[in-house]
């Protein structure tokens, strides 16, 4: 008889130390995929974040390619296929109702919206929403602002017309007069001509879906073509983008560059003698005294609707979201932060002296249209408007509203 | 790349007519012959025309990969669309200068090495080798190679050896120039390859014969050799001029279309797989598919290019 | 100079010409790929920093070489599984007699001229609903929509080649059919069948249409589908050195087999015609 109960008893141990065993199989992975981040600071988030789950799970960070574009066509590609190896995507803004609308992201409700939205900025919040619903966690922003060369420039321009009339008068007496901004056919032309709209106190798509292309339209259309046109316009604008426009600031043979805040630090370590007359101010107005509404860019970070460990991706991206991980991604890898709160920090402040232009112009938005369709609508808006010299401000509103409405039905090639 | 043949000859086709009651002879070849050759058609039909027949299907509906689940049949729309889309009628007109100017330089050139493979004794071998290196090599490697030689912003060597002062990759005429650049590059020793076929008929003892008339060797070559090749001809033009239609990789390598350089295949895959259009992209795919399809139909019926140029084989 | 050597002369030049033209890329490449990424864009042709680094970089990423293994595998199974269906397809084009035999041979030329651009939408769609996305089998299968008329085509022009009288000639030297077959028939062959293999094999090597579209990750992706997605060292630069060193890695094999088999390639090309 106790030989048997000793036997049962060894079984008995064994069963539950099996039970123990396999639960205890280890940490989870939860695959991160983002733009190759090239401070390593979100790598170092990401290694921080699997150390504090406590072994739940470990987040491995894949890279994706440095262009958005690209970005967005393996992520597309893969979660229309179903997926399953994808937890966590870093969403360029703008793709928020795209993804959300063809149903590759999950929501966010109830504990995990409020953890993702506390202490968020109006606008970076905005662009991670659609519908009325949560669908990513800003992780970071991204606005331009107007730099200028104080050397050349002892006041800097508040409106659009000025800084132009400013720079054909700099022309006129032969010094640097280029005003760089982003002309080439891309994304970063609609950012362009979208921040003139809305600071014209316009709208390209209105909440419900409808096209409410107007007056501003054409008011955004004249800038742009007057910039073109005139001697403030670089030779090089139609192929102009942020990098090699800042290239030409850094030259020497700009007055003023319309760019995101990675050129500060660009300009300091590149051109050291430029950057000592190098001046920032807010993004010019479009109507003189009205403060002006800056289409914002940035990252949030969505969950797949395929991924196998929904909870732990939530989890893990409240974590990576945190703000010592998002001061960190300012400091040292220039990314804006998105909590309102970091803008008062002393180490952030320092290292981003224009801190209260980007926060004002976070919290007053622009914000290019949020709509499914909006890879179609972007196209649209890049094949009417470039180059910037042929707008013809007299049917640019009629145009630009057919070619919109077009696009939206997905009934034009592009 | 395609390394379809110059044709088989026109051998074995033993019956014109079959008789009235086939021996048992016969009907048991056929039968073996059945059995041998269908596995291999019903795949080829199989892998192929699910494609097609789905393509064309895509290309009645509305069908986007944005909404999944939710296409709807429209008809001939998404033709309307294309045919009447600026952009198509660009695109095809890029497509078919690219074409016609490569396919041409090719030819030249290709004539040329294939007379150079044709009466280089010394090293025969060696040339043909090195001749076949751009056949042979994967045209995406070929691209980024001649991406990297042209673009002013990657060092290429290029640029300064012609002294331009602006990237040449970053307005449409340089990247034109480039891309067919690379296509000539690439698609030559095939070319040549397909020409030299064709040389290796035209019987010596008639060049001599001519030669010894007091002949010129321009007078030769034309009057003897290209007319004598003239199947040969047409049978390389028609594949490269095809190949050349259906271009992508090197366009995707170099621009992805930017710098309105986009190609017929270009459009049709961004449409598909990037803009995620499934109706419209399909029916750009059934418009090159036919566009590919009447070239074809041209040169057969109306140069009289065959595929079984009677080429004996001894 | 005599006319005869002015001729001479003029096509040794042209010799080197073709031998420069052929290569220059080749070697602007073996040069790109040994430059630091630091001088990548110096414009200058012979490195003046060298490093075997790039080559370090691109084996240390399981990136290339998992992609050398798709594609291997991918095509090894691609061409064999088209090699063997052309077999027997073109010993019966080449042997016996039946009707449409040249309607087939037409067919087959001109699935091989199909846009394969028109096929990647309905075979991504169908894909990723049943599975095969990002699959071996997921490219294996369009493969075979250009690998087998091909191999049908080029087998049937070997096979005709061959001359099958020997084959009763062995049979009535008293050799069984069995033996006929296998000592006489097969070695003639074996020529055909391994030019055909090289052909059909560089042509699945060489896709890129399919491999981008319908593949995504280490799982499936080939070579040139992965090297045109390198990701980036910085946000701004290309990574050159790397891409060029994929490149050469994939380069050699390629020119040495051409090296080695250049007379049965331009045999296999030109139906015969043209004799090494």
């Amino acid at each position: 008889m106790r030989r048997v109960g000793a036997v049962l008893g060894g079984l008995a141990i064994a069963v539950a130390l099996a039970a123990c065993g396999s639960s205890g199989k280890g940490p989870v992975t939860v695959n991160w995929y983002v733009f190759p981040e090239p401070s390593g600071s979100f790598a170092k988030a990401a290694a921080d974040c699997s150390a504090a789950s406590g072994g739940k799970y470990k987040i491995a960070i894949n890279f994706l390619s440095n262009a958005s574009d690209q970005q967005r066509q393996t992520l597309v590609q893969r979660l229309a296929a179903g997926d399953p190896s994808i937890d966590i995507l870093a969403m360029d803004v703008d793709w928020t109702a795209e993804f959300a609308s063809a149903g590759w992201i999950r929501p966010w409700t109830g504990a995990n919206a409020a953890a993702a939205s506390k202490g968020v900025l109006p606008g970076p919040l905005k662009t991670a929403t659609y519908n009325g619903r949560l669908w990513a966690a800003p992780i970071n922003s991204n606005t331009e602002i107007l730099w200028y060369r104080k050397d050349l420039v002892p006041t800097p321009p508040k409106t659009w017309g000025q800084m132009i009339d400013d720079a054909i008068k700099l022309a006129k007496e032969g010094k640097p007069h280029y005003i760089e901004e982003q002309g080439a056919k891309y994304e970063g032309l609609v950012v362009w001509f979208n921040s003139l709209v809305d600071s014209a106190g316009g709208g390209i798509i209105g909440p419900n879906g409808k096209v409410i292309v107007g007056p501003s339209t054409k008011v955004a259309a004249q800038i742009m073509k007057r910039l073109a046109t005139t001697a403030a316009a670089d030779p090089g604008l139609n192929t102009s983008q942020e990098g090699p426009g800042n290239n030409v600031f850094d030259a020497g043979n700009a007055a003023f560059e319309i760019n995101y805040p990675f050129v500060w630090s660009g300009t300091q370590s590149t051109a050291p003698s430029i950057f000592k007359h190098m001046g920032y101010a807010p993004f010019p107005a479009v109507v003189p005294g009205t403060s002006p509404k800056v289409s914002i860019g940035g990252y949030n970070l969505g969950v797949s609707s395929h991924s196998q460990h929904p909870q732990l991706a939530f989890d893990a991206v409240k974590c990576l979201i945190a703000p010592q991980n998002q001061i960190r991604d300012a400091v040292k890898g220039g990314l804006a932060p998105v909590l309102a709160s970091i803008y008062d920090e002393p180490s952030f402040e320092k290292a981003y002296p224009f801190h209260a232009l980007i926060k004002a112009q976070l919290q007053d938005y622009g914000i290019r249209p949020q709509t499914p369709a909006y890879q179609d609508v972007t196209l649209a808006i890049q094949d009417t408007l470039q180059p910037a010299s042929a707008i013809d401000p007299n049917n640019i509103v009629s145009k630009l509203r057919d070619e919109i409405k077009t696009a939206l039905k997905g009934d034009s090639l592009l | 790349m395609s390394a379809g043949v110059v044709g088989p000859p026109a051998a074995a086709a033993s019956s014109s007519r079959p008789p009235h009651r086939l021996s048992d002879r016969v009907r048991a070849e056929r039968k073996l012959a059945f059995y041998l050759v269908a596995p291999a058609v019903i795949v080829m039909i199989a892998v192929t025309a699910y494609p097609i027949i789905a393509t064309i299907v895509l290309s009645l509906q509305k069908a986007s990969l944005d909404e999944p689940g939710k296409n709807t049949f429209i008809g001939l729309d998404n033709y309307g669309y294309v045919f009447t889309a600026h952009l198509f009628w660009m695109d095809l007109i890029h497509t078919a200068v690219i074409t016609v100017v490569s396919v041409s330089i090719e030819l030249v050139l290709g004539m040329l090495l294939a007379l150079a493979m044709h009466r280089v004794i010394f090293a025969r071998g060696l040339l043909r080798s090195i001749a076949l290196v751009p056949y042979a090599i994967v045209a995406v490697v070929a691209a980024y190679a001649w991406q990297y030689s042209w673009s002013l912003d990657n060092g290429g060597w290029i640029p300064r050896l012609l002294g331009l002062s602006g990237d040449p990759l970053s307005h449409q005429f340089g990247t034109y120039v480039a891309i067919i650049f690379t296509e000539v590059w690439k698609n030559t020793p095939y070319m040549a390859l397909l020409l030299l076929a064709g040389l290796s008929l035209v019987p010596d003892e008639l060049l001599e014969a001519a030669k010894v008339d007091g002949a010129s060797a321009w007078q030769r070559f034309t009057k003897i050799t290209l007319p004598l090749m003239k199947p040969a001809i047409l049978v390389a033009l028609l594949f490269r001029t095809l190949d050349a239609f259906r271009i992508f990789d090197v366009i995707y390598i170099f621009s992805q279309g930017a710098n309105n350089t986009a190609t017929l295949s270009q459009l049709s895959y961004s449409t598909l797989l990037e803009r995620l259009n499934l109706g419209l992209g399909s029916a750009v795919s059934v418009v090159l598919f036919l566009i590919v399809g009447l070239i074809a139909f041209v040169f057969i019926k109306g140069f009289g290019a065959a595929a079984n140029p009677g080429i004996e084989t001894n | 100079m005599s006319v005869k050597a002015r001729q001479r002369s003029g096509w040794s030049l042209a010799f080197v010409v073709v031998i420069v033209a052929s290569l220059v890329p080749v070697f602007w490449l073996l040069m790109l790929s040994l430059k630091t990424p630091a001088s990548a864009t110096d414009g200058s042709f012979i490195p003046h920093h060298w490093t075997l680094d790039n080559y370090r970089d691109i084996f240390n990423q399981s990136v290339f070489t998992a992609a050398l293994r798709n594609s291997i595998g991918i095509g090894l199974i691609a061409t064999t599984l088209a090699v063997l269906l052309a077999s027997s397809a073109a010993y019966a084009i080449a042997r016996l007699d039946f009707p449409h035999k040249q309607t087939i041979l037409a067919v087959a030329l001109m699935v091989t001229l199909f846009p394969q651009v028109s096929l990647v939408g309905p075979l991504y769609n169908l894909w990723r609903q049943i599975g095969l996305f990002n699959t071996w089998l997921g490219l294996i299968i369009p493969y075979l929509t250009f690998a087998l008329p091909l191999a049908i085509f080029v087998l049937s022009t070997f096979f005709r080649e061959i001359p099958w009288e020997l084959e009763q000639a062995a049979q009535i030297d008293g050799a069984t059919p069995f033996q006929a077959f296998t000592k006489v028939i097969a070695p003639l062959a074996m020529p055909g069948l391994a030019t055909t293999f090289i052909i059909v094999f560089l042509i699945c090597w060489n896709d890129f249409v399919f491999a981008i579209s319908l593949t995504a990750t280490n799982a499936a992706m080939t070579v040139p589908a992965a090297i045109a997605q390198f990701p980036g060292v910085s946000q701004f630069t290309q990574p050159i050195g790397d891409i060029a060193a994929a490149a050469i890695v994939v380069t050699i094999p390629v020119m040495v087999l051409v090296l080695l088999f250049q007379r049965r390639i331009v045999a296999g090309l030109t139906a015969g015609a043209v004799k090494g």
